[in-house]
C-alpha cells in the first residue's frame, strides 16, 4: 500500500505543473462559495449586531439606507440633513432620549463623527488613555483611528477641506486629542469624535474672531457707526480653540435650526417607542423615522439574492471545472499506457495501478480541500479586514 | 471569475463593517447609582446648590466646584471640573445665559436643567450696543440676558420648583419627601419675597443706585426706582466716576448705593459725603464664609430694612 502511495505522490510531484493546476481548481471550487458565504454571514452579524442596538433613527425624509449607513457605520455619503431641532423635539415628547449625529466632515480617511456626550455610554465606549471631550474642538479617537492616524493623547488632528479645490471654503479646524477609546470593533474604532458644536465650527457656523469693538482690531474694521461694526475680508477667524481664545466663539441665532445628518432615537420602553414611530408616521413633515434592523435586513436580503445567483454560478463553473478535470485525467491515462504497462510488466496487477490512480485522485482532492479549509479560516479572520482594505485603497 | 472580481461582489458588505472579530453588545447607559444610591447633582452657581441641598437633604450630594473667590457667573472651569460636571446625574444650570461657558463645553444633554426654561417669558434681555457684520450671516450682536433671576424670589421659587421636579424624575421613590423640603423651601423664599416687599414700599419713590448691573429682577420686582453704575467694591472709584455718580445723583437724587460687597472705607465715607449711605445686599452667586444662602439673603433685606 505505501509503494501505491508513493508511486502516487511522485507522479504528482513530478508533474507539479499540472497537479498545481488541478488542485489550485478543487480549492476554488471549494472555497469561492464556501468564502463568500463566510463574509456574508460575518457581514451580516455586524451589521444587524450595530443595527439591532441602535433602536430608531430620525433624519430629514429621503433614502433610509443612506441614513442608516451613515448614523451607523459612517459612510461617506451624507443623507439628506436635519436639524438640531428635530433632537430637542424628540427630547421634549419625554418618549426617547436623543442623541445627534453629524457624519460629515473627515480627518483624511476617517470620519469625523460629531455626536453628544450621551454617545459613548450609549455604544458602551471607554477610555483606553486620556479623558472625554470637554471644550469645544476637543475629540477623542477611536482605537483604530488613534493607530492609522498615528496620533495620541497630546497631538492634533486637523479637519479635511470637503473638496480640495474649494479656495473660498472653511477653514481647516485644528482639534486636540485628549482621550483614546478601547477598541469595540466597530465602526466607532475608525471614528474620531467631537461635540456636534465642534462639527458645526468645522462647517463655519460657529467661529471664533477677535473682538471688533476692541481697537486692535481697527485694521479689520471696513465701517463703524454708533450701533454697528462691519468687518473686512482680514478679520482673523481662529482655526484652532485654546483657551486664550475660546471665549470669543460663538454661534449665531438658535442651535435648533443647525444641521444635523441624523438622530438616533432611544426609547424609554418599547411603548414609548412606537408612539414616538407612530408620531413621525402621521406627520407630514420632511422627515422619517426608521428602524435601522429593518433597513439592514432589507439590505442584507438584497446581498443574499445576489450572492445565490454568483453560488449557482460557482456551481455551473464547478460542474465544468470537474468536467475538465476529469476530462484532463482521462487523458493523461492516454499518455500514461507505457508507465502503465511497465507497471504491469514488473509484477503490478490492475488493482495496483487503480489504487495509484485513485489515490492521486484522493490527494488533488485532499490537497485543495485543505488549501480550501485554510483560506476559509483566514477569510473569517481577516477577509472583512482585507475586503475593507482594497475598498479603502 | 478573478479574484478581484469577488472582491467588487463582496465590497457592498465588506465596506459597511470593520474587522472581523465580534461586535460587543452594545450598552444603553444606565445612569450609576452609588452603593448608597446618592444622587449626585452639580450646580453653576450657589444658589441653585442650596436649593438641591434643601430638597434633597441626605438623599444626595450637591456640589458646586467653582473656587469661592470668584463670581461663578464669569467662572471658566477646566477640563477636569467639567469631567466632574460630566459624571454627575443632574447638571442645574440657571439659564438666562449665566456661566457662558456652558456653552463651549460637552456636557450630557440629557442631564441637563435649565431652571429657568419654564420662566424665559419672565427674563430681562439686556440689549447690546454695538451690533457686527462679517461673513454672510448678516448683522449679529452679543447682547444677552440679565442672568440674576435669583434675585425676584418668585422666580427663585420657579427655579426651586424646576430643581424638584429635575430631581423627582431621577428618583421618583422619594417624591414625597422631594416635594415637602419643597414646600418649605418655597415659604422660605415668599417669606423673603413678603420682607422684601415690604421694605421696597417703604422705600417708595425713593431712588437707589446700584454699584454693578446685577440687580435687574430685584428692581422689576419690587418696583425699586434704580440707577445702576459699574463700580466694585474692592477698587477705589476714579474721579471720573465720582463726577458720573454725582451728575446720576442730580437727576435722581438717591441715598442709598446697594453693593454686591462690603466697600473699601474710604468708599463708604466719600459717599456719605455725598448723603449715599452704602448697603450691602449680596446677590448670594456663590458660596458665603458663614451661613447659607438664605442668610445671605435676610442679611440683605435687614441691611436694607436699616435705611
Amino acid at each position: 500500500m505505501n509503494g501505491v502511495l508513493y508511486l502516487a505522490w511522485r507522479y504528482l510531484a513530478y508533474n507539479r505543473w499540472k497537479t498545481t493546476i488541478l488542485v489550485g481548481s478543487i480549492m476554488l471550487i471549494i472555497y469561492l462559495p464556501v468564502g463568500l458565504n463566510v463574509v456574508v454571514e460575518q457581514s451580516g452579524q455586524h451589521l444587524n449586531a450595530r443595527a439591532q442596538a441602535t433602536p430608531l433613527l430620525v433624519g430629514a425624509k429621503g433614502s433610509p439606507l443612506e441614513l442608516s449607513l451613515n448614523s451607523l457605520y459612517f459612510s461617506l455619503d451624507t443623507p439628506e440633513l436635519t436639524t438640531y431641532a428635530e433632537a430637542t423635539s424628540i427630547i421634549e415628547t419625554g418618549l426617547a432620549e436623543a442623541i445627534p449625529m453629524y457624519v460629515r466632515f473627515r480627518s483624511r480617511a476617517q470620519p469625523i463623527v460629531a455626536t453628544s456626550f450621551e454617545y459613548f455610554g450609549f455604544r458602551g465606549l471607554e477610555l483606553a488613555e486620556g479623558r472625554m471631550p470637554a471644550l469645544l474642538g476637543e475629540t477623542v479617537l477611536g482605537a483604530a483611528a488613534a493607530e492609522d492616524l498615528g496620533v495620541g493623547v497630546g497631538d492634533a488632528v486637523v479637519s479635511s477641506p470637503e473638496t480640495a479645490f474649494d479656495l473660498a471654503g472653511i477653514y481647516p479646524l485644528k482639534m486636540n486629542v485628549v482621550g483614546v477609546l478601547a477598541p469595540n470593533f466597530t465602526s466607532d474604532d475608525n471614528a474620531i469624535f467631537v461635540d456636534v458644536k465642534t462639527a458645526w465650527i468645522i462647517e463655519g457656523l460657529g467661529h471664533g474672531h477677535e473682538d471688533l469693538a476692541n481697537p486692535d482690531a481697527s485694521s479689520a474694521v471696513l465701517n463703524r457707526t454708533a450701533d454697528n461694526i462691519v468687518a473686512n475680508a482680514s478679520l482673523v477667524q481662529f482655526n484652532e480653540i485654546t483657551e486664550d481664545n475660546i471665549d470669543s466663539f460663538h454661534f449665531h441665532g438658535s442651535l435648533d435650526g443647525y444641521p444635523l445628518t441624523g438622530v438616533i432615537a432611544v426609547p424609554h420602553d418599547d411603548k414609548s417607542g412606537v408612539i414616538l414611530m407612530g408620531r413621525y408616521l402621521d406627520s407630514e413633515a420632511n422627515k422619517q423615522i426608521v428602524r435601522p434592523r429593518d433597513v439592514v435586513e432589507e439590505l442584507l436580503d438584497t446581498i443574499l439574492t445576489i450572492q445565490q445567483f454568483i453560488v449557482a454560478a460557482v456551481f455551473i463553473v464547478a460542474v465544468a471545472t470537474i468536467a475538465t478535470a476529469a476530462l484532463v485525467f482521462l487523458l493523461s491515462l492516454r499518455l500514461r499506457r507505457r508507465e502503465i504497462d511497465t507497471i504491469g510488466k514488473i509484477g503490478g496487477g490492475r488493482w495496483h495501478v487503480a489504487s495509484m490512480l485513485l489515490a492521486e485522485i484522493i490527494i488533488v482532492l485532499l490537497m485543495g480541500g485543505t488549501l480550501a479549509a485554510g483560506l476559509t479560516a483566514l477569510t473569517w479572520q481577516y477577509g472583512s479586514a482585507i475586503v475593507e482594505g482594497v475598498v479603502m485603497s | 471569475m478573478t479574484a478581484k472580481s469577488w472582491i467588487k461582489v463582496v465590497a457592498v458588505t465588506a465596506m459597511l463593517q470593520t474587522v472581523a472579530c465580534g461586535e460587543r453588545a452594545p450598552q444603553e447607559r444606565e445612569r450609576e447609582d452609588r452603593a448608597d444610591d446618592l444622587l449626585r447633582v452639580i450646580t453653576v452657581n450657589y444658589p441653585l446648590a442650596y436649593f438641591a441641598e434643601s430638597i434633597l437633604g441626605d438623599k444626595g450630594n450637591v456640589s458646586f466646584p467653582a473656587p469661592a473667590d470668584v463670581d461663578p457667573a464669569y467662572w471658566s472651569p477646566e477640563p477636569a471640573d467639567i469631567t466632574t460636571y460630566q459624571q454627575a446625574d443632574l447638571i442645574l444650570l440657571n439659564g438666562a445665559g449665566y456661566a457662558a461657558w456652558v456653552a463651549n463645553v460637552t456636557l450630557p444633554r440629557s442631564r441637563l436643567v435649565d431652571t429657568t426654561a419654564a420662566v424665559a417669558d419672565q427674563l430681562i434681555p439686556i440689549e447690546s450696543d454695538v451690533t457686527h457684520t462679517h461673513g454672510p450671516t448678516g448683522d449679529h450682536s452679543h447682547g444677552g440676558t440679565a442672568f440674576t433671576t435669583w434675585l425676584d424670589f418668585d422666580l427663585a421659587v420657579a427655579q426651586a420648583a424646576a430643581v424638584a421636579d429635575a430631581i423627582v424624575a431621577v428618583r421618583p421613590s422619594h417624591e414625597a419627601e422631594f416635594r415637602a423640603a419643597l414646600d418649605g423651601l418655597a415659604a422660605d423664599l415668599e417669606a423673603l419675597d413678603a420682607d422684601l416687599m415690604a421694605v421696597a414700599e417703604a422705600l417708595g419713590d425713593q431712588t437707589v443706585v446700584f454699584s454693578h448691573p446685577v440687580y435687574q429682577y430685584l428692581e422689576r420686582r419690587y418696583n425699586l426706582q434704580a440707577i445702576s453704575v459699574h463700580w466694585e467694591p474692592d477698587e477705589l472709584p476714579e474721579e471720573a466716576q465720582w463726577r458720573e455718580l454725582q451728575s446720576v445723583l442730580q437727576r435722581h437724587p438717591a441715598k442709598i448705593m446697594i453693593w454686591e460687597a462690603e466697600p473699601l472705607g474710604e468708599t463708604r465715607r466719600r459717599l456719605t459725603e455725598f448723603g449715599v449711605q452704602s448697603v450691602v445686599f449680596s446677590p448670594g452667586g456663590n458660596r458665603p464664609e458663614t451661613g447659607d444662602w438664605l442668610d445671605v439673603m435676610k442679611a440683605g433685606i435687614a441691611s436694607l430694612r436699616s435705611q
